[in-house]
This record gives structure tokens, C-alpha cells and sequence, in this order.
């Protein structure tokens, strides 16, 4: 699981244009959204087509993003349960 | 300084013609359904395309086929040369007079069709070549050339408040004493880079759309074009034509939130509709019905209902979104929906928003069955773009000393 | 129209008023002159050229003389950059196109990022020309002035090709003595 979340921290960097960020700045529990990174729509797009595109998970509908987006834990979590690849 | 409109043209998924669409209007008939003439994977989401083939357009207005194969042009050639001969423009008048097109994709038909082909040594063709006409400004000469010999041609670029801007920038240059005369709106082809684009977005419907529904789910893409002319007071006296409108307000804001998503109390819509007032010198009790934007993503329909019931209360007039009828038609949209608006105007009636069921909140009810009011004086015609680019335009009876 | 203030950034230099203050990337110019808006490395090249330019400008203007401002811009390539980069995206048979570059394959997106920035609230539009024409970019400046009366108007030419060829030259601009403090 540890490093299934390192590496998640990593795609999410280079992804989402993290700039002067390391995976040790990310904390695997914070929220991603509104404070925390000060992530937003597009970039829950960007990660919608990163599990798509790194793990084989299909998301059709952007509204299920709310909850597996939450922070690095949740992603990680949802990721281990469904990944196709 | 009053600036007249003094004449339509149109095509969309609802007809070739002022004529047409007013009877698609009337009849309630939306024109969204599934694609036939684009190339794509994503046939799964409906659209609405205009009717006619590119070969049957170009017939129809006897220009070189395939030579003068980009639907964009095509569609803009169509309701150029309307707007001119229902301006009873004669090619004296156009000389000075400036040509003013809104669009985003131009040529891009093309580039998709001939992109891998033209870098590929052995599948290029002739054909590949095309692919030099894909930028915007090519379409609106394109457009130009084939109605009329224009004194000036500039295209206006601003994503789907582009036709509304090209309106605003004509209404200026009337303004500010360049022209008398401006043919103003926009042209935009359903293309790939629509679909693929809205799609990444994740703001398409796969249903037929619903705007200002609680339970709408997206946009349909729609395609077409529409000009209108814009006239000084002196022109309309010395030509001696009868104005169908005036363009009393308008006024372009800028969100200044996010690129894509809109405010959630919708400042840029709100400024945008205000702004148009003042100018207009009207008050929100004036208004008689506002063609909103009204995509149809839980988004915009959210912030432009609470634009609107910051400038209202509870007492929003009448409006209804028509894209249901249209599909998004994106560049475009500006000027059909202003051409949409100036019918409803003239013949005294409230296009309805199809599709809608279950309304968002208490106020936020829109126009659905056949409304026969006589007197519409004022409407606001809303068009907004991606990077918060918000443009609203009013239109009011003509009262022409 | 009065000038209140110029820059022209190119690959080589940054000029603010005439007066050379930076030389280096645009990324060194932000972390020189602002550093604190993360977002700047979401946005496409020419939305970060257009970007810092607004900054140096408008740093001493007061907000709320800034929220009636305008930005009019103007250049030659559109997006040209960032198209060619979702085209990347989407050239595989096995494709996932990039939604973080397809918003920014819209020129005026940079007009847009702007105003999210400094909170401009007025009219905004964005021209792509044949090529550079001064004439041209200041009749279309002071048409603005004609029909909306913005406090201040930020007005130029943005245009990005690659990270060797690009170059901001944007001003501030007023048609009558406004009191800016």
C-alpha cells in the first residue's frame, strides 16, 4: 500500500503540474481539494483520466471523483480495489 | 447614437432561414438528434447538425465543390447572404460596409479529416493542402468573398461568446464612426475537436438536454451560423428601410473565476446583464424575456439563474434557454440566438426551453409551452464563453424618429 | 490614451519602463516578481507570459481601481503551443486527451487567467492579427474608451511560439488623468 501511495503522490505531481513539490509534501491524509493543493475541476478531470489511463479504472461520471478524491489515502485506496492493470 | 438591425440570416439544426426557423420555433420541434454528417467514435451523443450535406449546401448556393468544402464557410455563406438581400443591401452599400464573424474552429473540418494524411509521404494528396485553410481568419474571408466585396473583414475569437462579441465589435465600429453599415455574427461547424473537447470535460448529455432542469446533465452540441445587420440611424433614413429592431444595450464582463467552470453567484453574467441595462438606459422591470445561455451543465444553468435573481428577486421575466432546440451551437450561438430573440420580438411569442421538468428552485421556472404575449419590447440575449468571457446584448422595439 | 506603465518581456530580457529588470526564463521572472500563486505552472506558456507581464504592471494598482479595468490583447500564433501539445495528446490510436491542455487551447484563456488573478471584472478580448500592427492594436485600445468607461485598460501584444521566440509587449493605458493611487 505504502508504495501503491508514493507512487500515486508521483503521477499526481507530474499530472496535476505540481511544481516545487515532493512526495513528502503531499500528506497522504489532507484533503486534495479546496485548501489543501488548491486543486479544481480540471485537475479532478486530469485524475479522472490519470486512473484511467495508469490503473484501467473507468470513471463515467465526474461526481463519484467527490469522494475518491478526497486525498491520497482514499485514491489509494479505491485504486487498490479496482485497478484493471 | 442608435445602431438599427435591419437584417437576418440563419441556418442551424432548426432550418435554412429566418423563415424556417421561425416555423421550427412555432411548431416546438426541437432539431438535436443523432449525428449523421460528423466522423466520429462518439456517436452515442446527440447533436444539433444542420440538416443539409456539404455537397447540397454548396449546390444551394451554387459555389465550386469541393473547392469551397469547409462547413464553416458553407454554413456562413448561407446566412451572410440572407442577411444581406433581407437588408436589401445592394453591392454599392457593402463597399464601405465591414464584415464581422465570430468562430473558434474555422477549417478545423479539414485539419481532421487531412492531419495524418499530410505528414505521411504516402497517403498525402492534393486534398492534404487544405489543411492551410484552417485558420478563422480564412473562414470569415471566405465568407466575405462569397457574399459581397466588404470594405473591411475581421473575425472575433472569444469561444462561445464569439458571435455576441463580433455584434458588440460591430455595434462599435458604427460607434465610433468607421462604418455605417457592419453584417455581424458568427459561423461554427460541430467538429471533432468539439466533441472530443467537451467530452474530456465530461459536460456532454447523452440524453437530449435539459437546461435550467434540476436534473440536467449536459450540453448537445449544435452547429449553424447567423449575421445580422447593424446600421447607423442616418443609414436606415438615407437607405429608407424599415428596421426590424434596435440594439439598445450591450455590454461584455469578465468573470474573472475560473477558465472553464462559471462563479457560483455568477458575477461575470451579472455585471454583463446590468452593464446592458445601463447602456440601454433600462430597468430590470423593462425586461420582457431573456434568451439565456443556458448550456444545459449543472454549472452555468446554477450561476446564471442566480445572476438573474440577483438582478430580479423573485421576479425573473420570462426566459427560457433554446439550446434544446439548437443544440450548443458554441461560436455561433451569439447570433442565433439573437436571431432566435429579433423572431420572437416581431412576432410576439416565448420560444420554450424543451426538456425541462423539475425546476431548481422556486424562482427558477423557464418558459415551456406555447407563450403568445403581443408585446415584447425589451429582451436580453446572454451568451458566455470560456475564460469567464461574459457578453449580454439587448434588443428593443424600434422607435425610429 | 496615457501611458501609466510598459513591459516587454522576451527570452532575454524583461524591461519594465524602459528600464531592464530581469533577464532569464519566465518561470525565474515569476519567482523573481510573485511566487506565491501556484497556479502559474497549470497554465500554458502563453498564459504564463501574460500572466507575469500583468503582474509587473499592475502590482501598484489599488484593487478596486483594478476591478473596472479591461484587457484587450492581441498576438499571432493564438494558442498555437498548446494545441500542438494536446495534438500530442490525442495522435496515439490508444489516446487520452489531456483536459488540464484542452482548456488552454484558446487564446483568450489568457485574458481569462488575468482577471481570475487581479480580480478584473470589465470587458475582455483577445485579437489575433496577420502580424504585429501598432496602428491597428492602438485604434482597437481606444475604441474601448468609446462605449465602456473602464478605470484602466490593459492592452498589447502576448504572443508565444517557443521558449526562444516569444515576447510580451503590454501596457497600461488610461484616456484621461486617473488618479491611480
Amino acid at each position: 500500500m505504502n508504495e501503491l501511495i508514493d507512487k500515486l503522490k508521483t503521477q499526481l505531481i507530474e499530472a496535476l503540474n505540481l511544481e516545487d513539490m515532493t512526495i513528502t509534501d503531499i500528506d497522504t491524509e489532507a484533503p486534495l481539494f479546496g485548501s489543501g493543493l488548491g486543486l479544481d475541476s480540471i485537475d479532478a478531470l486530469e485524475l479522472i483520466v490519470l486512473l484511467e489511463r495508469e490503473y484501467g479504472i473507468k470513471l463515467t461520471n465526474p461526481a463519484e471523483g467527490k469522494e475518491i478524491f478526497r486525498s491520497v489515502a482514499t485514491i489509494a485506496d479505491y485504486v487498490s480495489k479496482n485497478r484493471t492493470k | 447614437m442608435k445602431i438599427f438591425v435591419t437584417g437576418t440570416g440563419i441556418i442551424s439544426a432548426l432550418g435554412t432561414g429566418t423563415e424556417a426557423t421561425l416555423q421550427s420555433l412555432l411548431s416546438g420541434e426541437s432539431g438535436i438528434d443523432v449525428i449523421r454528417h460528423l466522423s466520429t467514435g462518439h456517436k452515442e451523443f446527440p447533436a444539433g447538425e444542420v440538416a443539409l450535406s456539404n455537397e447540397d449546401i454548396a449546390g444551394m448556393l451554387g459555389v465550386g465543390y469541393p473547392e469551397n468544402g469547409l462547413r464553416t464557410v458553407l454554413l456562413g455563406i448561407t446566412a451572410a447572404r440572407e442577411a444581406v438581400s433581407s437588408a436589401s443591401l445592394a453591392d454599392t452599400d457593402l463597399k464601405d460596409a465591414a464584415f464581422v464573424s465570430g468562430t473558434t474552429v474555422g477549417g478545423m473540418d479539414k485539419t481532421e479529416k487531412y492531419f495524418k494524411s499530410a505528414f505521411d509521404a504516402e497517403s498525402k494528396t492534393e486534398d492534404s493542402l487544405e489543411l492551410k485553410y484552417n485558420d478563422c481568419g480564412y473562414s470569415s474571408a471566405m465568407i466575405a468573398d462569397n457574399t459581397g466585396c466588404f470594405g473591411m473583414v475581421t473575425t472575433t475569437s472569444t469561444a462561445c461568446s464569439s458571435a455576441a462579441n463580433a455584434i458588440i465589435f460591430g455595434a462599435n465600429l458604427i460607434k465610433s464612426g468607421v462604418t455605417d453599415i457592419v453584417v455581424a455574427g458568427g459561423a461554427e461547424a460541430l467538429t471533432k475537436f468539439h466533441l472530443n473537447g467537451f467530452n474530456t470535460l465530461m459536460i456532454l448529455d447523452m440524453d437530449t438536454c435539459r437546461p435550467f432542469d434540476r436534473d440536467r446533465a449536459g450540453i448537445n452540441l449544435g452547429e449553424g451560423a447567423a449575421y445580422i445587420v447593424l446600421e447607423s440611424e442616418e443609414s436606415v433614413k438615407r437607405r429608407n428601410v424599415r428596421p426590424v429592431a434596435e440594439l439598445s444595450g450591450y455590454a461584455n464582463t469578465c468573470d474573472a473565476f475560473h477558465q472553464t467552470a462559471t462563479s457560483e453567484n455568477g458575477e461575470g453574467a451579472y455585471l454583463a446583464m446590468r452593464k446592458a441595462m445601463d447602456m440601454a438606459r433600462l430597468s430590470p422591470g423593462d425586461i420582457d424575456y431573456v434568451n439565456a445561455h443556458g448550456t444545459g451543465t449543472p454549472n452555468n444553468d446554477a450561476s446564471e439563474l442566480a445572476a438573474m435573481e440577483r438582478i430580479w428577486g423573485t421576479q425573473i421575466p420570462a426566459f427560457s434557454s433554446t439550446k434544446a432546440f439548437t443544440g450548443h451551437t458554441t461560436s455561433a450561438s451569439g447570433s442565433i440566438e439573437t436571431v432566435i430573440c429579433l423572431l420572437a420580438m416581431q412576432h410576439g411569442f416565448i420560444p420554450p426551453n424543451l426538456g425541462w421538468r423539475i425546476p431548481i428552485n422556486e424562482g427558477g421556472i423557464p418558459i415551456t409551452g406555447t407563450d403568445k404575449r403581443k408585446d415584447i419590447r425589451n429582451i436580453i440575449n446572454n451568451s458566455f464563453g470560456f475564460g469567464g468571457n461574459d457578453s449580454s446584448l439587448i434588443f428593443s422595439k424600434c422607435q425610429l424618429h | 490614451m496615457n501611458t501609466v506603465s510598459h513591459v516587454i518581456i522576451t527570452p532575454e530580457e524583461t524591461l519594465l519602463d524602459g528600464k531592464c529588470i530581469f533577464r532569464g526564463s519566465i518561470t525565474g521572472l515569476y519567482r523573481e516578481f510573485a511566487g506565491d500563486y501556484p497556479k502559474f505552472f497549470k497554465m500554458d506558456s502563453l498564459c504564463r507570459l501574460g500572466f507575469m507581464a500583468a503582474e509587473l504592471l499592475l502590482k501598484n494598482i489599488p484593487a478596486p481601481i483594478r476591478e473596472n479595468a479591461a484587457i484587450v490583447l492581441f498576438n499571432r500564433n493564438g494558442s498555437l503551443i498548446t494545441d500542438r501539445n494536446y495534438q500530442k495528446t490525442i495522435s496515439d490510436d490508444n489516446y487520452f486527451p489531456s483536459p488540464a491542455l484542452f482548456v488552454y487551447t484558446l487564446a483568450n484563456i489568457v485574458t481569462g487567467e488575468i482577471a481570475i488573478r487581479n480580480k478584473i471584472y470589465g470587458e475582455s478580448s483577445f485579437y489575433i492579427l496577420d502580424e504585429y500592427n501598432a496602428a491597428q492594436i492602438e485604434d482597437i485600445s481606444a475604441s474601448v474608451f468609446i462605449t465602456s468607461s473602464p478605470s484602466l485598460l490593459l492592452t498589447g501584444w502576448v504572443d508565444y511560439n517557443d521558449e526562444t521566440d516569444y515576447l510580451a509587449d503590454m501596457k497600461l493605458v488610461t484616456d484621461k488623468e486617473t488618479d491611480l493611487r
